[in-house]
């Protein structure tokens, strides 16, 4: 089960947002719909998100942290 | 790099009631206008009103310069410049959104909208990360706002926002005055009109008061509309010298002769009267005498033309090429005016417009006249006789005088020599 929220593009980025129920709790379901990608996003890790400070997520931003590096090279 | 600017004799182009054909169609007088004006004094770039919320962005430009206006999470304004560090491809080119960092499509490197470069896809190209501290982007060093219209510019010093406005911060508070919550915002929409002109003739023409009778003689007609008069030989409005090359077309004399609140714009209070009972509860008595002023016709030196109610941002793109942004003036928290503003930005400058197309129309036929070097002046002396101080000691002259064109090109003159 789970609840459409919407779809949010920009020239960067294309996301649907979902609130998922299939697990004991609920969770935000973000799907990349320019590679089928789905990642989730629980209660806690939202809250934590609204709490960010300026460039918060500006390590996860590099291109270079998990998607695209070699896969030898290490973290 | 050689300056462009110090190999050409302005003072044998430039005299004080003629300017040489030249200066319109030499591409060695526009790279030196790049260097000297554009690339060097305060440039109008674009109104806070244009990024409301953090992380929103818009694409503007400086001359030929893409650049990005970006509010960050803190509400700070920054002035970016549209250009992949890696190899130069447009990072952004939507011409709005929000978003806290931008991702270069050609590959992948990642800014945020503070300029800092976040990372690169496949680091271990550049074995690690130390380019990512050099390689953040291009910024415009200095930017100041005014009654929140953003400029920048492209010298680290030099005079202050308010010392290059100078006297035409007036023009700014008498805009905002008209505003019940003192703000403009831009948020109508710009139209871009391209032509094939150099971008003086247009500067030149936003103040000039001789040529509307003429040229647009056929949208006062039909519209019935009393412009036309304000720029006749009776009329006791009068063209001004701000200084700084910011010129006027002051038609508040007339106005006040007229003594119609809201004349100005064609219409009457009891068409607008919810504005005009926010307005008289900001100002009270002084309601009236605003509503009779009206909004200013000012030439913001080098490229905002505020007229009345629409602003034109005027941007060079190569000698004999300029490109028109326009948009109607809206006052924050006022419906009922914003909606008629609208319209008649729609009627006059839009796509069926008459008077921009009018206007247009002759920037071009000024362009390939100027082509023929026989003679090679353009004569700009009208009115020299009879030139005056106002009260303020700024200089004045009647309405269908040559006063601002004298004052651009002097302004111009000092620039280039600098
Ligand atoms: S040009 Fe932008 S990532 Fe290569
Ligand atoms: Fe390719």
């Amino acid at each position: 089960m789970a609840d459409e929220v919407g779809e949010l593009s920009s020239e960067f980025a294309s996301v649907r947002v979902r609130i998922d129920t299939d697990g004991n709790g609920p969770r935000l379901r973000v799907e990349d719909l320019r590679t089928g990608h789905v990642g989730f996003l629980d209660p806690l890790e939202l809250e934590t998100l609204a709490w960010l400070p300026e460039g918060g997520l500006h390590k996860l931003l590099d291109p270079s942290l998990h998607r695209w590096r070699a896969e030898d090279q290490e973290r | 790099m050689t300056s462009a600017a110090a190999t050409i004799p302005w003072d044998e182009l430039i005299e004080h009631d003629r300017v040489h054909g030249s200066l319109y169609t030499d591409p060695d007088v526009y790279a030196a206008e790049l260097e000297r004006i554009w690339y060097r004094t305060w440039v109008y770039v674009g109104h806070v009103s244009e990024v409301p919320e953090p992380n929103d962005y818009v694409l503007k430009s400086i001359g030929p310069q893409p650049v990005i206006m970006s509010r960050d999470k803190q509400g700070e304004i920054h002035l970016l410049l549209n250009r992949c560090t890696h190899r130069a491809n447009l990072v952004c080119d939507a011409p709005k959104g929000n978003s806290s960092a931008f991702r270069c499509p050609y590959h992948g490197w990642t800014f945020s909208n503070t300029g800092k470069l976040l990372g690169y896809p496949f680091n271990s190209g550049y074995a690690g990360t130390a380019l990512k501290s050099e390689l953040g982007l291009g910024r415009v060093p200095r930017v100041a706002s005014y009654q929140g219209f953003v400029f920048g510019s492209f010298a680290e010093d030099g005079p202050t926002l308010e010392e290059h406005l100078g006297a035409a911060t007036d023009a700014f508070d008498r805009l905002v005055r008209l505003s019940p919550t003192g703000e403009v915002e831009l948020t109508a929409g710009w139209l871009q009109h391209k032509c094939k002109a150099n971008w003086k003739m247009l500067l030149e023409n936003e103040t000039d008061g001789y040529h509307p009778q003429f040229v647009h003689s056929s949208i006062f007609s039909v519209a019935a509309s009393g412009i036309g008069d304000l720029y006749g030989e009776k009329s006791t409005a009068v063209c001004r010298d701000l200084g700084n090359g910011h010129t006027e077309n002051d038609l508040r004399p007339e106005f006040r002769r007229l003594d119609q609140p809201l004349g100005w714009f064609g219409t009457d209070p009891a068409k607008v009267p919810d504005y005009v009972d926010q307005l008289t509860a900001v100002h009270g008595e002084r309601t009236r005498e605003i509503l009779v002023d009206g909004s200013p016709h000012v030439m913001v030196f080098p490229n905002l033309f505020i007229a009345e109610i629409q602003l034109f941002v005027i941007q060079p793109t190569a000698v004999d090429e300029t490109v028109q942004h326009v948009t109607a003036v809206q006052y924050r928290g006022a419906p009922d005016m914003n909606r008629r503003m609208l319209q008649q930005t729609i009627g006059s400058v839009g796509p069926a417009g008459f008077l921009l197309a009018d206007d247009s129309e002759m920037y071009e036929r000024n362009q390939r006249g100027v082509q023929a070097r026989n003679p090679e002046w353009l004569q700009i002396k009208r009115g020299t006789h009879r030139e005056r101080q106002d009260e303020n000691g700024f200089t004045v002259g009647d309405a269908t005088d040559e006063v601002p064109q004298r004052a651009i090109w002097k302004h111009y003159r000092s620039l280039m020599e600098a």
